[in-house]
């Protein structure tokens, strides 16, 4: 079937390009930022914005080394992680058992699906003057802010997932002798499991941007600090450094984290995921 | 409807992962004269869905000619209408503005469009599904429309791909008869695409079996029409028509 | 016909008044501070001393005009440039990561930078709103449009479509339950960027009007404002985007994944 014709040396290199992306994905995703840094570079340099508003690839790098070096970049990474971390994990705590009930009881359902939906669409953002009146600037008004974030993509999501597991699952449960207690832990949370790994995807997504708006109205440390105290320096530098660190971070970690967890829970236990 | 004329067709192209060139047709010369029913079987890989891509200009040849009515083509058009196997029927638009696709591309008014889709569903027997949208329709349904569609933009010649293999046994038998049944009222050339042996016998009035990517044996049908399955199934000439066909199939 | 949707809106509206109720309540019950959290009545005032005096109208006349020019221009500049790259596949390939990573990087993230390259005020604000729009809407357009089965273009070439009528005909509505949801999540971010964005940018706006009382503590337009948020919020979903998808997505009968 193939003919002996012979192929040119770009036809080998693509050939190549095709089989090294094949094994490592992550090759595809990567290449094609190489031309966008170098556009960047190029425009940094040539001056069109002037230096002060448009920095270039290099110095971002060199700020970057130097903010790694002298500790602070990892300090303020490590207080954004964990107050992300601290939320998320509240939110998922009072989240989940919150869908669980809302989805099996038609009462709940009617009960608080309303005022879920309108204290959703209050959104986060507008809790922050009113727990500042409450908490202060502290490390409480932000972790809430997180909690009030994730808490409803969860709790939705959950809700969905606990109504797509069929009745039939509940009834084989249950004729196999588990009590009801056994049938939410062994059937219902299982069943929901990838609709629930799409909410905290959601989540998070919302999650990290309220972290950041928080750090910038709040703050007085972490990434969202960081940018909004260089602009008050007028120094740009520091703020595309903490975009492309919060984009590179949140890229990988939904990207080769999140995603495939979700996707995994969904296909292997061939459930379908909306 | 014309004739439709492929001469030394050629198809290679590079495959990035074994960095080499693959031969998928290497000569095919065939005629489908004008009003012809033909269809071309063979085993997998052997180049028939490539050499339809061609013909329907979807991929460009690497050699070779390619004549419809003696006028050469190149790229996709209206003058070969084509009847795909996953039936690509418009999710977004109803029964009726997926027949009327064609000649709204052309710029034919509304009225009149709308009057030459309902002139086909009826051939078809869909008139009463014009509003609907495909995903509420059965797979045979969704096929019937798919042909229709093709058919209501008047091509000169029809190419259909493996078009019912989407769909049940049963299912199948049904369209293959409608098939011959409209074939006959319009006598359009139709090429088609198929694994099933015997479907080619049943519709068509020869079979070409292609090999390795060029043209194994041509095989004239010459039974009666018209064809119904329950007459043709336990027929004489039929079966060894078919035999001989798969015959050539499996040496391939 | 009408009963049902009688019924359904009681359903809706029934919790939240108990809801209100058990506000009242509360706040009487443990003798709630007002500086903490006001009754339903100051708020009320709140509410009827600002439409009189016109200042709700100017902010929430503020804020919707900036969501709505930045949402507007954000779905305008992202569809055909989402399509358009969509229609190739090395250059739809080459975009999709990218793309994607600056979708994530929508909205909020670049108040810091926003307010820098265009000071503070409307500019800013409605960059940020455009942003928050942009990616998300033409990440999903072209994930939309590289979706669409090779089939189904193949299809409309064979029934004579041109370029033009391919992306007209083709491209555009087989990408729209794509670009519906993507409309949807980048509003999302947009509305939250843009109460962020009031809050240190600009001086008139609903997150303004929020950050401001709380300078002085006066808790009662803070919630007002909160209420108005959510309220406008809920509108926005059910007479635009619900709407929107209904007429999309589940007309056709798709179900794409985002």
């Amino acid at each position: 079937m193939s003919a002996a014709v012979a192929i040119s040396p770009w036809q080998r290199l693509w050939g190549a390009y095709v089989r090294g992306s094949a094994r490592h994905p992550a090759l595809a995703s990567l290449v094609p930022f190489v031309p966008v840094i170098v556009l960047w570079a190029a425009v940094a340099r040539s001056g069109i914005f002037p230096p002060v508003f448009f920095p270039g690839p290099v110095e971002v790098l060199r700020k970057f080394g130097t903010l790694m070096a002298n500790g602070i970049l990892p300090a303020y990474l490590e207080d954004s992680v964990v107050r992300l971390a601290a939320g998320t994990a509240t939110g998922l705590a009072l989240g989940i058992p919150l869908g669980l009930l809302i989805g099996m009881s038609d009462r709940a359902h009617r009960a608080l699906w309303p005022a879920l939906l309108f204290f959703q669409a209050i959104g986060d953002i507008a809790w922050l003057p009113i727990l500042l009146i409450w908490f202060g600037f502290g490390l409480t008004t932000m972790i809430f802010v997180i909690v009030y974030t994730v808490l409803f993509p969860v709790v939705l999501n959950t809700v969905l997932g606990v109504r797509s597991v069929p009745l039939e699952l509940h009834r084989a449960a249950l004729s196999l002798g588990a009590s009801k207690a056994r049938v939410v832990w062994e059937v219902v949370l299982p069943g929901a499991l990838p609709n629930i790994m799409t909410g905290l995807r959601n989540g998070l997504g919302f999650g990290w941007r309220a972290l950041i708006a928080a750090e910038i109205i709040v703050g007085t440390s972490g990434i969202g600090f960081l940018m909004f105290d260089a602009r008050r320096a007028g120094s740009v530098v520091e703020i595309m450094l903490g975009m492309i660190v919060l984009g590179v971070l949140w890229y990988i970690v939904d990207g080769w984290v999140l995603a495939p967890i979700e996707r995994a829970t969904g296909e292997r236990w061939g459930l379908v995921t909306r | 409807m014309k004739s439709l004329t492929i001469t030394h067709l050629q198809k290679t192209y590079f495959d990035p992962f074994a960095a080499r060139q693959v031969t998928a047709i290497r000569d095919i010369s065939l005629t489908v004269e004008a009003g012809d029913f033909v269809s071309v079987v063979g085993p997998s890989g052997c180049g028939k869905t490539t050499m339809l891509n061609l013909i329907a200009g979807f991929l460009p040849p690497t050699g070779g000619e390619i004549r419809v009515d003696g006028r050469a083509v190149s790229g996709p058009g209206p003058d070969r209408g084509v009847v795909f196997q996953s039936f690509a029927l418009f999710p977004w638009r109803t029964v009726l503005d997926n027949v009327a696709f064609g000649p709204k591309m052309r710029g034919v008014p509304k009225a009149r469009r709308h009057e030459i889709a309902q002139e086909y569903l009826a051939l078809a027997g869909l008139a009463h599904a014009a509003e609907r949208y495909p995903n509420e329709l059965s797979g045979g349904m969704q096929q019937r429309v798919g042909v229709v569609r093709a058919l209501a933009n008047e091509p000169d010649v029809l190419l259909m791909d493996e078009p019912f293999a989407s769909v049940d046994a049963q299912t199948r038998m049904t369209l293959q008869e409608e098939l011959t049944r409209i074939w006959a009222q319009r006598r359009s050339t139709v090429l088609f695409i198929t694994h099933d042996v015997n479907e080619a016998v049943f519709l068509s009035n020869r079979v070409v079996v292609l090999s390795h990517g060029s043209v194994l044996d041509d095989i004239a049908i010459d039974l009666p029409r018209p064809r119904s399955w329950d007459a043709l199934i336990e027929d004489a000439a039929f079966k060894t028509l078919a035999a001989r066909v798969l015959q050539q199939v499996r040496a391939a | 016909m009408r009963a049902d949707r009688i019924a359904s809106a009681a359903a809706f509206t029934l919790p939240l008044l108990a809801l209100l109720v058990l506000w009242e309540v509360v706040v009487r019950a443990f003798d709630v501070s007002p500086r903490v959290f006001p009754a339903i009545e100051p708020v009320v005032k709140a509410g009827i001393d600002s439409i009189a005096d016109g200042s709700l109208i100017r902010h929430i006349g503020a804020s919707l005009v900036r969501i709505a020019l930045g949402t507007s221009i954000g779905i305008l500049v992202a569809v055909p440039l989402g399509i358009a790259m969509g229609t190739n596949r090395a250059v739809s390939a080459f975009f999709t990561p990218l793309l994607r990573f600056f979708s994530v990087l929508a909205g909020i993230a670049w108040i810091p930078i926003a307010t820098l390259w265009f000071g503070y005020g409307f500019g800013a604000i409605t960059f940020v709103i455009f942003n928050a729009v942009f990616f998300v809407v033409a990440y999903n357009t072209l994930l939309g449009v590289t979706g669409i089965a090779m089939p189904l273009r193949h299809a409309a070439l064979s029934l004579g479509a041109t370029r033009r009528q391919l992306l007209t005909e083709v491209l555009l509505p087989g990408a729209l339950p794509n670009i519906v949801t993507g409309i949807r999540t980048g509003l999302g971010f947009a509305w939250r960027g843009l109460i962020a964005a009031e809050m240190i940018a600009t001086d008139v706006g609903l997150g303004y009007m929020l950050f401001v009382a709380r300078d002085f503590y006066r808790t009662e337009v803070i919630v007002l404002g909160m209420i108005v948020i959510g309220a406008l919020w809920l509108l926005i979903d059910r007479l635009l985007l619900a709407p929107l998808e209904r007429a999309t997505i589940e007309r056709w009968g798709l179900v794409r994944a985002a």
